[in-house]
């Protein structure tokens, strides 16, 4: 029991260390490529252990609370952003055995959890004294909540077709094709709304509101400086991983391999590349195509934000979930 | 094990609710609200009623606490301390919560409460969802299309109220 | 594991950020200067109280927010139940979806949607 929870501590402090440094690795080099450029190069063969020099940096930076700043709540929001990521990783599956907790509402617990994430953003903005935060707190607040919907719309109708809530049923019922194959329109709606909502849940480009720094300085967390800055950067980049993760196990079959129709020669080639590398693998693609569009699109207006929101995704989910029952309740997939 | 956890969330959920009603900043309290509302989410977890403890999160924690953030950033200069409270608000305010205190206890140990026998299952999602849905088996399919006349009303409610108050603003 | 498993992420979070910023307590330079701890406001000084305040139409996406976010919750059940029930599931919600399109319909009539 005691021995569980320690080894599940372990590997979620390395899984955030580990994932901190790839991450910020992966973003630096895919946004130099996406430039022709070579990025990062100096420390270590190609640079990879520019992050790891940033972590040492970042450490040894100095501490500074701005005067006027609410000490208790400035101190508090870092924490809890990172409290919550760590959380909304309970339900994933890794694999076929790597699960912390096989929950039978994990998908409805993940919404839950990550939908958390906005209160520590707005108590970092507005215990920091700043008007600049201020500002970019308030627009992810608006941000956060509205594309929360067409996210929570958009995992309806995937659990229409499983007909569960649990992760590990959902990848069971894509042993014969994944839903992005065998799920028609409702299925491929779902999955381009769900990555277009959560690059917003995630203040990433084009949804960079919160922290466009031509306007804003830094958003919320101007007034972060050394380690507090970086928990928030480090969760930032745990909750890509997470909805990079949710999309993969929704729409991709998470651990479950490249299956077509029941117990084929070609199922059993594919079987022996091991689940996790399956999952790491749809997980990573999915990471790439979030920190695409950063090179790709240039950022909203607020007005066109909340427009294509309020106006285009939430109807069009609406409706996606009423198609996803009706294929559901008929049984037109595969 | 079980006992001892229920015993410090509900510790966390009686500090947190008194710091939430004593603190004078007011961004403070909801952030003390907030702690409230995810130790009884908590409890729920701890008594493995998972569905409810989610929907505590959602609508509690996700819902509710974002929307009197919301409001805390709409008053005017939420950074000031608010007044103390004075001598007459005071007994006042104890008067009222010992009032309500003791009906409470009166009604709950008035009565013989026997501990339940037996394991506590679960009630699946499935089950809920069949409740909701079941046209015959005394489901609820009446009360469950009356709350979306009721959200349908309280969305136009709120609407009317908030055009009506901004066109005053400006 | 169950539910305690949440126990053990919660402490292992904040365990991770706890130890992290200690660590870095131990080690960052600290130099007092006032000017240090001002808002930063690109060099400008500050002017007024940082706590601005905001207008209406941001509360009222968080109240129109609320509503739909009720509604999600109920969608998770019947989302789970429908293939007991088949095409009477598929019209009661489709009943509770056209009402509750009615309120967004509305909304959007009456400019609530419209940023200004």
């Amino acid at each position: 029991m005691i021995i569980t929870a320690l080894i599940i501590a372990i590997s979620v402090i390395t899984l955030f260390a580990v994932l901190g440094l790839v991450l910020v690795y992966m973003e630096r080099k895919v946004a130099a490529f996406m430039q022709i450029r070579l990025g990062p190069m100096r420390v270590g063969p190609w640079g990879i252990a520019q992050t790891l020099a940033d972590t040492v940096k970042l450490i040894s930076k100095e501490d500074i609370i701005p005067n006027g700043a609410d000490k208790f709540l400035f101190n508090l929001a870092p924490l809890m952003v990172t409290v919550i990521a760590t959380l909304a990783l309970a339900p994933l599956p890794f694999s076929d055995k790597w699960i912390i907790w096989d929950s039978n509402v994990g998908v409805f617990y993940v919404a839950a959890i990550s939908s958390l994430t906005v209160i520590s953003i707005l108590t970092g903005g507005w215990a920091s004294n700043n008007k600049y935060s201020l500002i970019g707190a308030m627009r992810s607040g608006a941000q956060i909540v509205s594309y929360e919907l067409s996210v929570g719309l958009s995992l309806v109708a995937m659990v229409l077709l499983s007909g569960s809530l649990s992760f590990s049923d959902i990848v069971m019922t894509q042993q014969d094709a994944w839903w992005i194959f065998k799920g028609h329109l409702p299925a491929w709606i779902a999955f381009m709304v769900f990555i277009i909502a959560s690059t917003a849940e995630l203040n990433r480009n084009p949804f960079d509101l919160p922290e466009a720094e031509s306007e804003l300085t830094a958003g919320f967390h101007t007034e972060y400086s050394g380690m507090k800055f970086a928990l928030f950067m480090l969760s930032e980049y745990i909750n890509m991983f997470i909805v990079s993760a949710v999309a993969a196990t929704l729409f991709l079959g998470g651990w479950m391999p490249l299956h077509f129709g029941q117990d084929n020669f070609f199922n059993h080639i594919m079987d022996y590349i091991p689940p996790l590398v399956w999952f790491a693998g749809k997980v990573f693609f999915i990471i790439f195509l979030i920190m695409w569009f950063r090179w790709t699109f240039p950022r909203l207006r607020i007005d066109q934000l909340l427009t294509l929101e309020w106006k285009y995704l939430l109807p069009i989910s609406l409706i996606n979930v009423l198609a996803a029952a009706w294929i559901t309740v008929t049984g037109w997939h595969f | 094990m079980k006992a001892i956890l229920f015993y410090i969330f509900s510790v966390l959920i009686l500090a947190c609710g008194i710091f939430t009603v004593t603190s004078r900043k007011i961004y403070r309290a909801a952030i003390f609200l907030l702690l409230t509302v995810v130790s009884v989410a908590a409890l729920y977890f701890l008594m493995e009623y998972t569905f409810l403890g989610v929907v505590q999160l959602v609508i509690y924690a996700g819902g509710i606490v974002v929307l009197i953030l919301f409001a805390v950033l709409l008053t005017h200069d939420s950074g000031s301390l608010l007044p103390p409270l004075g001598v007459k608000r005071t007994v006042a305010t104890f008067a009222l919560t010992g009032t309500g205190l003791t009906v409470f206890l009166y009604t709950i140990l008035g009565r013989k409460v026997e501990p339940g026998s037996g394991e506590f299952n679960e009630p699946s999602v499935k089950m809920i969802g069949g409740q909701l849905l079941d046209l015959y088996n005394f489901g609820f399919v009446l009360p469950f299309e009356a709350i979306s006349i009721l959200l349908l009303a309280a969305m136009v409610g709120c609407i009317v109220l908030a055009m009506k108050f901004s066109k005053t603003m400006n | 594991m169950g539910t305690e498993s949440l126990l053990v992420l919660f402490f292992a979070g904040l365990f991770f950020a706890g130890a992290a910023l200690i660590v870095s307590a131990l080690i960052h330079p600290t130099s007092k200067n006032p000017q240090k701890k001002e808002p930063y406001e690109c060099g400008i000084q500050t002017i007024g109280t940082s706590k601005i305040q905001f207008k209406i139409g941001y509360y009222l996406f968080a109240l129109i927010f609320l509503l739909f976010d009720v509604e999600l919750i109920f969608l998770y059940p019947w989302a789970v139940a429908i293939k007991d029930f088949g095409v009477i599931a598929f019209i009661e919600m489709f009943i509770f979806l056209v009402i509750l399109l009615l309120g967004l319909v509305y909304a959007w009539k009456k400019g609530a949607l419209k940023w200004v």
